[in-house]
């Protein structure tokens, strides 16, 4: 048994050294897997920062109430008997104050983007204070609140870095209404971030909303306990309005950018198999190349099982440097690559990609399937092959 | 003995090999049949949009609404041919899943300012005269069944109806084609004057404008004189060709499109060069041949077509047959994903750009070894070998 090992660890140490001989072929074996290795972890990183940033936003402690049918925040309506009604509803935390329930309102306003230079989509997002209370990891990292009934806001640390002009201090122009930024704010890294906040009523007279609103937050008397509050919609014919936990809303909007996670696993998957075909042929020739060594090898005496193993051990070595290359690759290019996109309200969605742990163990997986299969079947040809064949075709 | 049987005998000698270099250049082309098709449906709305047309949103963002006496003041500008306006009806039917692209129109000033709108006449004017009727285009009509004089009703995910619920009778007074394949005929004409009586949200209010000008050349003129009506009004506008819109709107999903395709694009030349690699160091082993196929009298130039050759019959047959399968795999989930890219072809264009990668491939592979065994000298290769 130790003399196998011995054997195994020569032919092995006697591979890797001679590699440097076939150093085109072993180049092109790193590279197949460096890079099919830094593809799949761009995709995940992307999914995951997406992922991140939407459900990061979701508390089960919060429902969010819209009309029924409309989806999104964007299209829903309330009125404010609506929001009378459901503010008496049980299953509402109160304070001395009254009831935490927060009518909010959604207007998409037009933002320049610093990447492109063009125009796109920014929520803002008319709120009052029991609102702002409700998102309890929100605090301002610059400035100060904006003043109810004035035209002041305060804008989220992701428009903030992917915006221009929003600045604090700033003077901003949406139609003929000047708003002043007074403050900049963090929630933590998610979606709210790539919201601008301002008071809710000012909001109403800006934009005729009259005294409607678009969504309702309120607080939850138990955590994820909506059966009270869906009992008075149900009761209450006024009450069109679809409940759900905040949790449940944002995992559903964060869905939509699902599709890029399994398009990346399926381009991934597919090039894997273009790429382990390069590598199996790399292989192939380079144990051809070799077939009068290794049969020498096996004359004096080393057994076909070291010469297999030998072999399967260079093969991934080399799919794991390039593994390591890829996931080193793809961490530079990529960890912290911020970025914005369309998201579900036909606004933009600021986030970065995130390189987590796990994705790496993920990537170090594929690189070793890759060293693997593309190791084996070369391996076992040249562990099989007769001796005396070996030697007369390798002329 | 031809040439061409040489060739062959040399490329099979290794099935294996063959098969696995094949199948890479296979895989590589494959990736980019598919994911070029995916990128130029994302832009087509783009390419589609007539010269001559504009559209005016509100300055604030294009989902913010403007006044309808607009309407007439944009009418009354120098240039403008024809304008019409439009209100997004946020439809569905049944499901809020199945969701309709539909808006609410103004029907004749509608036809004139989107030409490419084909209609029969009778169907037209069928339209014109029922206040319920709805223009449905062809696909949308397929995907839910829906004939002429059909009842249908449509819900919004918006608006309320006086009636207090979220649903529009409508019936189907005609289906329209586009003048091209391409046009895009997913959506759903209904009366304005019908949704406006009919919901809750305040009267006379439109969503945008769109019209045509009388000449390309005039459009920004036109665009400039509309919105300075309109400075310092309540409602400002912004006014821009509706390719320049549409860009703007694809712009949005932003510098994500360009990460996914610039690492695909990475990934099938980093394929490339690795087969490449094997390609050339194939034909390279083989010195020892070529020196006795020299000695037996083949021409140099013979021998240099015949390497050449190879490498290019290779690249050919992995990169056509991955090319076919691209267009199999874009024709097989057309329909599927025709909801979110109704411009999903692998078109003419692509095919040039990915035969002539396969002719570089070939060319780059094949030319360093053939220049070799070109300029092969005999006895040199003969020593090698020892």
């Amino acid at each position: 048994m130790g003399s196998l090992i011995a054997q195994v660890v020569s032919v092995t140490l006697m591979n890797l050294g001679s590699l440097r001989r076939r150093l085109w072929m072993s180049l092109a074996m790193v590279f197949a897997s460096a890079v099919v290795v830094a593809i799949l972890l761009a995709f995940l990183a992307m999914a995951k920062g997406f992922e991140a940033t939407m459900s990061g936003a979701g508390s089960s402690q919060i429902a969010i109430l819209m009309r029924e049918g409309s989806s999104t925040e964007l299209n829903s309506v309330i009125l404010q008997d609506q929001v009378n009604l459901i503010a008496e509803s049980a299953g509402v935390t109160r304070d001395a104050n009254g009831p935490l329930v927060s009518p909010e309102l959604y207007v998409i306003v037009d933002g320049i983007k610093k990447s492109t230079g063009t125009e796109a989509n920014i929520p803002l997002r008319g709120l009052n204070k029991i609102g702002m209370a409700m998102r309890s990891n929100m605090h301002l990292v610059e400035g100060r609140m904006f003043t109810p009934g004035t035209n002041e806001m305060i804008v989220g640390e992701g428009v903030l870095r992917e915006f221009d002009g929003f600045d604090i201090g700033k003077e901003v122009r949406f139609g003929k209404n000047l708003w002043t930024v007074v403050g900049a704010f963090s929630t933590g890294g998610n979606i709210f971030e790539s919201e601008l906040w301002a008071d809710v009523k000012i909001i109403q007279s800006h934009y005729n909303r009259g005294s409607s609103y678009q969504s309702i937050r309120l607080q939850l008397e138990n955590n994820g306990d909506l059966k009270p509050i869906e009992e008075t919609v149900q009761r209450e014919p006024r009450l069109n309005l679809e409940v759900q936990t905040e949790q449940e809303y944002f995992a559903s909007q964060g869905k939509q950018l699902q599709y890029i996670a399994t398009f990346g696993w399926i381009i991934s998957a597919v090039m894997a198999l273009g790429a382990l075909a390069g590598a199996l042929n790399t292989m192939y020739t380079s144990v051809a190349d070799r077939a009068r060594e290794i049969a020498t090898l096996r004359a004096l005496g080393f057994s076909n099982f070291s010469a297999f193993c030998g072999t399967i051990i260079e093969a991934m070595v080399l799919a794991a440097t390039g593994g390591l290359l890829g996931s080193l690759a793809a961490y530079l290019f990529f960890d912290g690559l911020n970025t914005s996109t369309l998201g579900g309200s036909f606004t933009q969605v600021v986030f970065s990609f995130e390189m987590s742990p796990d994705l790496f163990v993920q990537g170090a997986v594929l690189a070793l399937v890759i060293g693997f299969i593309s190791g084996f079947f070369p391996a076992w040809r040249a562990a099989r092959m007769p001796v005396v064949v070996a030697f007369r075709h390798a002329t | 003995m031809s040439d061409f049987y040489l060739i062959y005998k040399n490329m099979t000698r290794k099935p294996l090999r063959l098969f696995l270099t094949c199948f890479a250049i296979f895989i590589a082309f494959l990736i980019f049949g598919a994911v070029t098709s995916l990128k130029s449906a994302l832009n087509s709305s783009v390419e589609l949009s007539a010269d001559n047309r504009l559209v005016v949103f509100n300055r604030i963002n294009f989902t913010q609404t403007l006044p309808i006496a607009y309407v007439q003041k944009v009418a009354a500008v120098d240039g403008v041919k024809n304008v019409t306006h439009l209100n997004w009806f946020g439809g569905y039917y049944q499901e809020p899943s199945r969701q309709v692209v539909s808006m609410a129109v103004d029907p004749e000033s509608y036809l004139k300012v989107y030409e490419e709108i084909v209609v029969p006449e009778d169907q037209k004017q069928a339209w014109f005269n029922n206040r319920q009727g709805a223009l449905v285009g062809e696909k949308l009509a397929e995907i839910y069944a829906w004939k002429i004089g059909d009842r249908i009703p449509l819900s919004s995910n918006i608006f309320t109806h006086n009636d207090g619920g979220y649903t529009w009778e409508l019936v189907v007074s005609g289906i329209f084609k586009g003048d091209t394949e391409q046009y895009d005929t997913r959506q759903l004409l209904l009366h304005y004057k019908y949704f406006m009586e009919t919901q809750t949200f305040g009267n006379d209010w439109i969503g945008w404008m769109a019209l045509t000008t009388d000449d390309p050349a005039i459009n920004e003129t036109v665009a400039k004189t509309i919105d300075d009506n309109f400075a310092n009004s309540q409602s400002e506008t912004d006014t821009s060709t509706e390719k320049a819109f549409n860009k703007a709107f694809i712009e949005q999903i932003g510098n994500i499109g360009l990460i996914i395709f610039s690492v695909v694009f990475t990934a099938f030349f980093t394929i490339l060069v690795v087969v490449g690699n094997t390609m050339a160091l194939t034909i390279r082993e083989r010195t020892g041949e070529i020196a006795v196929l020299k000695t037996l009298g083949f021409s140099s130039t013979r021998i240099f077509r015949m390497v050449l050759s190879e490498s290019l019959l290779i690249a050919f047959v992995g990169g056509l047959s991955g090319l076919a399968a691209a267009w199999l795999l874009v024709e097989g989930v057309k329909t599927f994903l025709a909801r979110f890219l109704p411009n999903l072809i692998l078109g003419g264009d692509i095919a040039l750009q990915a035969i002539l990668f396969m002719l570089l491939l070939g060319l780059i592979t094949g030319l360093m070894p053939a220049f070799q065994a070109l300029r092969l000298n005999i006895v040199t290769a003969f020593n090698r070998q020892q």
